[in-house]
Order: structure tokens, then C-alpha cells, then sequence
């Protein structure tokens, strides 16, 4: 009995290891009878690997095959019939061997590709799906481990391949049709539709978005593209009467070299994306603080000073009292800081108002003597700490984009206090300015300021405005102060996070979700070799993957929007100094191209014509009549 | 000494404003024959006898191309007689509309009172793309004519080059805006080297780009003129003049919505 069961598993044994070596045996056969395609497969897959593609892109290069196949099998049913091309693969192959067999390789090749080409790159999908599917899973590779050293493997190609994509001349533009704002090449997505280029459409540019990324990563080239591509779309679409033009606020609350250095390039980029004219303020342009309505500047510039509280709260009504008396003064509102202080010198308020203003006016300003040489002292300090930069000629809209460095690093309260004026003016300027504009506010490094404005106050002002936020932080502690407003900026991002390296990317990635993924255990047999029985189940897996966004490399990018995930490898531009300074480019399609620096330095700026020419109207409307009217 | 037979000065009138008129004819491609009545200052009856003539002579050739009048071109010998030393050909089919148009422009910037006055002269696209000559793979944008207007006059905008364009058919925003800012900042005439088209720190070419315009192009002007901000200021737009379309043009052209 025993001998016959030991009998019975060596002959199972036999006819297994029998069947399986016929089956290889088989597939080897069919392998070789169909050697063009398993040429074609086999190279598919390598190419596959080699790039990190998904087999999708496979399947799309079958869907690009198919005009040729098309073309191929008409020509036969034309020449031969119906018949014949049903039979045209089989033709093609036998062909094929008949001409290799007379060593003309050249045309066994040309007669076979039509049907090998496409069956083979569809073999290749199906192959490369399965061993990328089953190692996903965990049940490819000799150990579970094989997943974990191919995901690697593949990211390393797959950076590599968008690195090759953005260093293509022209393979990336700035913008693409249908309102996209391309950020680079896509290293991997993940519950995110799989593409080649990166884009962000311009209504996610409209929304709020969060930009983190330590020093050195890449962030300012990031947030560059994303400025430039913003100014382009938003030119575009004026153009097209499709909305208003753009408006571009940088507000660097870092300040230092490092601000100038990035402001000059910051106009660079924006002139060549089309934007007739850019501003670093306070350096080379000013804003008017008094352009703010008189109540409004009363309000404003008694926030700008702070105040002590409980019975020193008191001084703070006295000043709002006084400075409201001050600017909203019936000869009108101050014009300069000059002239608002000298509106506190013994007399002026009682002369402005002689003839004037109500009995409780007149009541304060008698009383008023004692105190208007203390308020003239506290607006004396507050102006010289807000410098000249708000008390020139000047408002938003002189410019397209405007690149505000607030000195926040080593002069907090001047930077708190120029923050909250640029603000203010913004947010006047958004409600009530003399052309409706479509503005994306840009603060980086805002907590440094954001004592006296919160950031997400600030968010939430922007958004009843319809301005777009875009808060950039080298941290997650550095969005804001505490961890509620940290996440209270998070949760406001509908236009997407863009996390670079950090060290702490757990909160915001937090914010993309999960997914579910198959979780496979394997069995162990004698270590290391892992058997393929075990169990499978569907669990929840972060659709973020932390390991690699604290390894991402720098100008790499992960696109946190929609509980999904695109790593993008970001395209830098390339704005020459000299292309920049022209401005008769409208609406490039690309930065890529610069220009010759030493040359464009040499070149004076162009003589205009006078702003005013002489009227020609008599002449055109002798031979014209007069201009059209609206 | 004998004087002149009675009328031997108004034929003399008539032979020179006849040669004026070729070399218009020469310098627009070609002309229709009821503008170059206008030219001739004759009625067009009259301006088909002067054609009969020039053809009969070797100098122009005539056919329908379009609707209307006939349309008038000189031959390689009209423009050899001319001096014009462009390359003969008959008008293209596809630019009849916007020849016509441009003649009509040319037409009335010459009846305006200044235009005489000034000592203004017309340059027109023939000539300039002459002057460029045939570059392959050029890609400047040359305007319809320029209207020179000499210095030392008392006219304030002397000395003053415009660049005149006539717009049929509106293109996009993006693109008028391209063009007009080509013609605003061009700095060097037509044909110069490269290195001169667009010289900082030179002159403008063209003070203005006055925009001749059909009410269909007129608000994607307007929306262009808008955009270049300062430099719009420079751009001046005015309607097409009456018969500038073709006759026999789509509805919303028809004369009677221009001016």
C-alpha cells in the first residue's frame, strides 16, 4: 500500500513537471514560429521598463498603429480581396520566414511589420500590466521585498524619463489649449488621470493653493512657472474677451538679497509671459497709501500702530478719534504722510473745521491739544517704519505683476506694518479699483508677518474678494502659528498642494487620502526563498507616499488635488535678461528660449515715440469720418 | 511763335493724369475699373476706353476676376514703361477684397485737403514687398500702405510715417496684437538688414497704425488697441471708406453699414 502511494506521487510529480515542461516547451515554439512578434514584445517591454511607462502608453502606441493596419489591410483587400485580408497576418508571417529564409531580411521585416508591430506591442502591454499589476499586489517577484526594489527601480526610471522629457527643446510650454498652465513632466500619478505633461487648469490657478518645500528644493522655480504660466492664461484669455486682465501680487515677506536676486528675475519671466510691465516694490516702484478712501485709511492707519490693551485701550479710541478728525478733515484727505502730520500742528484741525463739521467735532478738537503731539509722534515712527515705498505716487494697477519685498527677517514690526498696508490697499484695490482685474496674491513666508493679519484671515478676506491665494511656507510649522491655523490654510486649498522636500509632509499628504490597494501575504518556506501561496485583501493605503516625498529630488514636485497625486519634474524657465526687457511679445507660447545676456545688456532701452502725438484727427476724419464708436 | 492749338493743355492734363494712373495701377496689383475712374478723374465709361488703349498697347491687360467692374494689372512691358520693377502677374482671386479695399483707402486719404497739403505720399504693399525682396522664410508683417508725410510743413503730425492697415475680416485679438505691436516698434524701413528691424533705442518707424476697418473687425481692434495699454495711443481706428467692398460682398460688408 505505501509502495503504491509513493508509486502515485512520483507519477503525479512526473506528469506536473511533464505538463509544465510541455507548456514551456509549447509557448517557446509558438515564441519562435511568431518571432517578430515576440521581438516586438520583448522590445516593448524593455522600453517599457527602461522608461517607467504604464502599460497604457503601450495600448496608446497599438491605437497609433492603427492607420497604419488600417492603410495595410485595404491595400490587400483592393489588390486580392476580402479573403486575402482576413488571411493577410498569416500571409504576412509565412512571408515573412519565406524571405529570411533567402536572407533578405530588409524585406521580411518591411513584410511582417504591419501585423507584427501592433499584436506585439499589445503582447507587450499584456505582459508588462501583468508583471507591474502582480508585483503592485505583492505577488510577483521571488519576495515581497521584489515590490519594494521595483517601485524604486521604476521611480528612477520614470524621473529619468521626465528629466530627458523637460530638457527637450520645446517639448514642455508654458501653457497649453484649453486654459492650462503646464508645471513640467510627470514623473508618476497617482489617482490622477496619467498624461505626459503636468498641467494645472487656470481655475485651479483662481483657487487657494499651498506651496511647501524646504530651502534648495525648487520651490522658487516652481512658484515662477506657476506665476508666469498665471500671467500668460490670464493675458490669453483677456485677449479672447474671455475675462479681465490679470493682476500678480508677490508679497516676499523674507526680504534681503536673496528678494532682490528673486525679483529680478521675477520680472524676467513675467515680461516674457507677456505682462506689459512688472514692479519691485519698494525698490523701483511705490504704492499710495492715501489712495484708500478716508475712512478706510482712518481705520488702517490706526491698525498699523499697535496698542496696549485693558485701560490702555483708551489711547487707542483717543487716536482713532483724532486721526479720523485729521483725514476726514472737510478739505479733503491727506495726500502725503507730510501732509497728514501737518494736520496735527496747533490750529490746522481748528481752522479746517471753522464753518464746519458737527458741534462734537468742534468739542474734540478743542480738547484736542494736549494729545496731537502725542498722536503726531506715533504716526511720525509709524511712517518712518513703512517708508517711502507707501507714501509715493502709485496704486496696484500701474502694473501687471508686482514683486513686494518686506523686510520680515531682521525688521519684523516695519514688515507687519507694510503687510497689513499692502494688504489693505489689495483688498481696496480688488473691491473697488478703477478696472475689474483677475488677481492671484502670492505670499511666501507670510507667518513671519502675520502677527497683526492671520493667514487664514487673510484667505478668507481674499476669497469674499474673489482673489486667489497662493501661501508658500518651507514648512508645514511655517504655514502659520498654531496647528488649527495651519490647517485651517490646508483645508482652504481647493487649487491643490504642492509639497516639495520636507521633512514633515505628514499633514498635508494627510490631506490626499487614501486608496485602496491589494495587500498580499506570502508564505515562508526555508528563508529566503518565499512561497507563492497566501492571502490577498483589500485595504487603505495613503495615496501619498511619504518615503518619496522626503527623497524627492530637487525641482521635484508632488500635486496634491482631489485626493489624488501627480510627481511632476519641474520644467525651469529659462528667461534671458535681454528677451525679457522686450516688451513686444505678447503671449509666447514658451520661456525656453533666451537671449544672448551680453548682447541685450548693451542694448539701451527703446526710444518711444512721445505719449502724445499730435491730434491726426483731421486728417482721418476728412478721409474717414470719426473713430467708431462702442 | 505760334501758340498752342486750342485744347492741346487739357490733352496734356489728360496724358499725364493717364500715366499716373498706370503707375497707380502698377503700384495696387490691380484696380477696378470704376476706381481707377476716380483716379483718372473721368467716368468709368471713359476710364474702360483709356484700359482699351493701355491693352491695345501692351501695357495692361484687363478681366472680370470678381463682380462689378473689370479689373485692370499691367503687363511686364506696362511695368518696364513704368519703371516699376516688380514681377508681373495677374491679381490673385483670393486677395480681390482686400486689394480693393486698400485701393479705397489710398483714395481717400488723397481727396482729404491735408494729404495734398502736406505733401503726403502713399507707399504701397507692392513696394514694399519689393524692397524686402524675396526672402525666404520672412516672417515681418508688412502693412497694407504707409503714408509718408515729408517734414516742413505746418501740418503738427509732419515728418510722421503711418502704417495703414484694412481689416475685412476679423482675425483674433492675440494676433492683431502681435501685428500692431510689430508695426509700432519696428524701428528700420522695409528690406533693411535684420540685425535694423527692431533696433532699441532707435525711433519708431511708424508714429501710428491707423486701422481701416469693417464693422465686423471693429470690436477685436478695439480689444487690441485696449491691450497694448500706452501704446495703444498710437493706434488709430476709423471705418472703411464707402465702396472699399467688393461688390456683391456678404451682407454684413455691404457698403451701406460702412460709411
Amino acid at each position: 500500500m505505501i509502495g503504491r502511494w509513493f508509486a502515485f506521487l512520483a507519477a503525479r510529480a512526473i506528469v506536473r513537471a511533464g505538463a509544465r515542461v510541455l507548456t514551456w516547451l509549447t509557448l517557446a515554439a509558438i515564441a519562435v514560429a511568431a518571432a517578430p512578434v515576440s521581438l516586438v514584445c520583448a522590445g516593448a517591454v524593455a522600453v517599457a521598463w527602461w522608461c517607467g511607462w504604464q502599460p497604457r502608453r503601450l495600448l496608446a502606441a497599438v491605437a497609433w498603429c492603427g492607420p497604419m493596419v488600417a492603410v495595410w489591410l485595404a491595400w490587400t483587400a483592393s489588390s486580392a480581396g476580402w479573403m486575402a485580408a482576413v488571411s493577410a497576418p498569416y500571409r504576412a508571417l509565412a512571408d515573412f520566414w519565406r524571405l529570411a529564409g533567402h536572407g533578405d531580411l530588409a524585406g521580411a521585416a518591411a513584410a511582417v511589420a504591419p501585423a507584427a508591430i501592433p499584436v506585439g506591442l499589445s503582447a507587450g502591454a499584456l505582459v508588462w500590466a501583468y508583471l507591474t499589476g502582480s508585483l503592485a499586489a505583492g505577488v510577483g517577484g521571488l519576495s515581497p521585498a521584489s515590490a519594494v526594489a521595483f517601485d524604486r527601480r521604476q521611480w528612477r526610471h520614470q524621473a529619468r524619463s521626465a528629466r530627458a522629457r523637460i530638457a527637450m527643446p520645446g517639448a514642455v510650454p508654458l501653457t497649453m489649449r484649453g486654459d492650462l498652465v503646464v508645471a513640467g513632466a510627470v514623473i508618476r500619478s497617482v489617482c490622477h488621470r496619467a498624461g505626459i505633461l503636468a498641467t494645472v487648469g487656470y481655475q485651479r490657478m483662481r483657487s487657494h493653493q499651498v506651496v511647501v518645500g524646504t530651502t534648495g528644493t525648487g520651490k522658487t522655480t516652481l512658484l515662477l512657472r506657476l506665476w508666469a504660466g498665471f500671467m500668460a492664461t490670464c493675458l490669453r484669455r483677456h485677449a479672447k474677451g474671455l475675462g479681465a486682465p490679470p493682476l500678480l501680487v508677490v508679497l516676499d515677506c523674507k526680504g534681503g538679497s536673496d528678494a532682490r536676486r528673486i525679483a529680478e528675475r521675477f520680472g524676467h519671466v513675467l515680461k516674457q509671459a507677456g505682462a506689459t510691465s512688472t514692479a519691485a516694490w519698494p525698490d523701483e516702484a511705490s504704492l499710495s497709501l492715501w489712495a484708500l478712501p478716508p475712512r478706510q485709511l482712518t481705520t488702517t492707519l490706526v491698525d498699523l500702530i499697535e496698542h496696549g490693551t485693558g485701560s490702555a485701550a483708551y489711547y487707542a479710541d483717543v487716536m482713532d478719534a483724532f486721526v479720523a478728525l485729521a483725514v476726514e478733515a472737510p478739505c479733503g484727505p491727506p495726500s502725503s504722510a507730510k501732509d497728514l502730520l501737518a494736520r496735527f500742528e496747533p490750529g490746522w484741525l481748528a481752522a479746517a473745521y471753522a464753518g464746519a463739521g458737527t458741534a462734537a467735532d468742534h468739542v474734540l478738537i478743542r480738547s484736542a491739544s494736549r494729545h496731537l503731539t502725542d498722536v503726531s509722534l506715533r504716526l511720525r515712527t509709524l511712517f518712518r517704519r513703512l517708508g517711502p515705498g507707501l507714501d509715493g505716487p502709485g496704486t496696484f494697477g500701474d502694473a501687471d505683476a508686482w514683486y513686494c519685498m518686506l523686510e520680515g527677517t531682521d525688521q519684523i514690526p516695519v514688515a507687519e506694518a507694510q503687510a497689513r498696508a499692502l494688504v489693505d490697499l489689495l483688498a481696496h484695490f480688488a473691491a473697488s479699483g478703477p478696472s475689474q482685474r483677475e488677481i492671484l496674491l502670492a505670499v511666501d513666508e507670510f507667518s513671519a508677518v502675520s502677527r497683526r493679519l492671520p493667514i487664514w484671515q487673510l484667505c478668507e478676506r481674499a476669497r469674499s474678494l474673489g482673489l486667489a491665494v497662493q501661501v508658500s511656507a518651507q514648512s508645514w510649522q511655517g504655514l502659520a502659528a498654531t496647528e488649527d491655523e495651519r490647517y485651517r490654510i490646508a483645508a482652504s486649498a481647493e487649487g491643490g498642494i504642492w509639497l516639495l522636500r520636507t521633512p514633515h509632509p505628514e499633514p498635508l499628504a494627510a490631506l490626499a487620502g487614501t486608496r485602496k490597494v491589494i495587500d498580499t501575504t506570502r508564505q515562508l518556506g526555508r528563508f529566503p526563498a518565499w512561497r507563492r501561496r497566501g492571502s490577498s485583501r483589500l485595504v487603505d493605503a495613503p495615496v501619498v507616499d511619504l518615503t518619496l516625498i522626503r527623497s524627492l529630488d530637487v525641482g521635484q514636485a508632488a500635486d496634491i488635488y482631489r485626493g489624488g497625486v501627480t510627481y511632476v519634474q519641474v520644467k525651469q524657465l529659462d528667461a534671458g535678461r535681454g528677451a525679457a526687457r522686450d516688451d513686444t511679445k505678447a503671449c509666447p507660447a514658451d520661456l525656453g528660449a533666451g537671449a544672448n545676456d551680453a548682447i541685450a545688456d548693451e542694448r539701451p532701452r527703446q526710444v518711444q515715440w512721445p505719449a502724445a502725438l499730435p491730434d491726426a484727427a483731421p486728417v482721418l476724419d476728412a478721409a474717414f469720418g470719426p473713430e467708431p464708436r462702442p | 511763335m505760334p501758340s498752342p492749338p486750342a485744347g492741346h493743355a487739357d490733352r496734356t492734363q489728360r496724358a499725364d493724369r493717364e500715366r499716373a494712373g498706370l503707375i497707380f495701377v502698377g503700384e495696387m496689383y490691380g484696380v477696378q475699373i470704376d476706381q481707377l475712374a476716380l483716379v483718372l478723374d473721368v467716368t468709368p465709361r471713359r476710364a474702360a476706353a483709356v484700359v482699351a488703349r493701355w491693352r491695345a498697347a501692351g501695357t495692361a491687360e484687363s478681366a472680370v476676376l470678381s463682380r462689378g467692374p473689370r479689373w485692370v494689372w499691367l503687363t511686364k512691358a506696362g511695368l518696364a514703361t513704368c519703371g516699376l520693377r516688380y514681377s508681373p502677374g495677374t491679381p490673385g482671386l483670393s486677395r480681390l477684397a482686400h486689394l480693393r479695399a486698400a485701393t479705397a483707402a489710398r483714395l481717400a486719404f488723397a481727396v482729404a485737403p491735408q494729404f495734398a497739403a502736406g505733401g503726403a505720399y502713399w507707399r504701397s504693399e507692392r513696394l514694399l514687398q519689393a524692397r524686402m525682396g524675396g526672402r525666404i522664410g520672412q516672417r515681418e508683417h508688412v502693412p497694407d500702405g504707409e503714408v509718408h508725410w515729408p517734414d516742413e510743413t505746418a501740418l503738427p503730425w509732419a515728418g510722421e510715417c503711418w502704417a495703414i492697415e484694412t481689416e475685412l475680416t476679423p482675425k483674433t485679438a492675440a494676433r492683431t496684437v502681435t501685428i500692431m505691436r510689430e508695426l509700432l516698434t519696428r524701428t528700420g524701413d522695409y528690406g533693411c538688414l535684420a540685425a535694423d528691424v527692431q533696433v532699441p533705442g532707435h525711433p519708431a518707424r511708424h508714429a501710428r497704425a491707423v486701422y481701416l476697418c469693417s464693422p465686423a473687425a471693429v470690436p477685436v481692434v478695439r480689444r487690441a488697441r485696449a491691450f497694448l495699454g500706452t501704446l495703444g495711443a498710437r493706434v488709430e481706428i476709423r471705418m472703411l471708406p464707402a465702396g472699399a467692398a467688393l461688390p456683391g460682398a456678404s451682407e454684413p460688408d455691404r457698403e451701406e453699414h460702412w460709411r
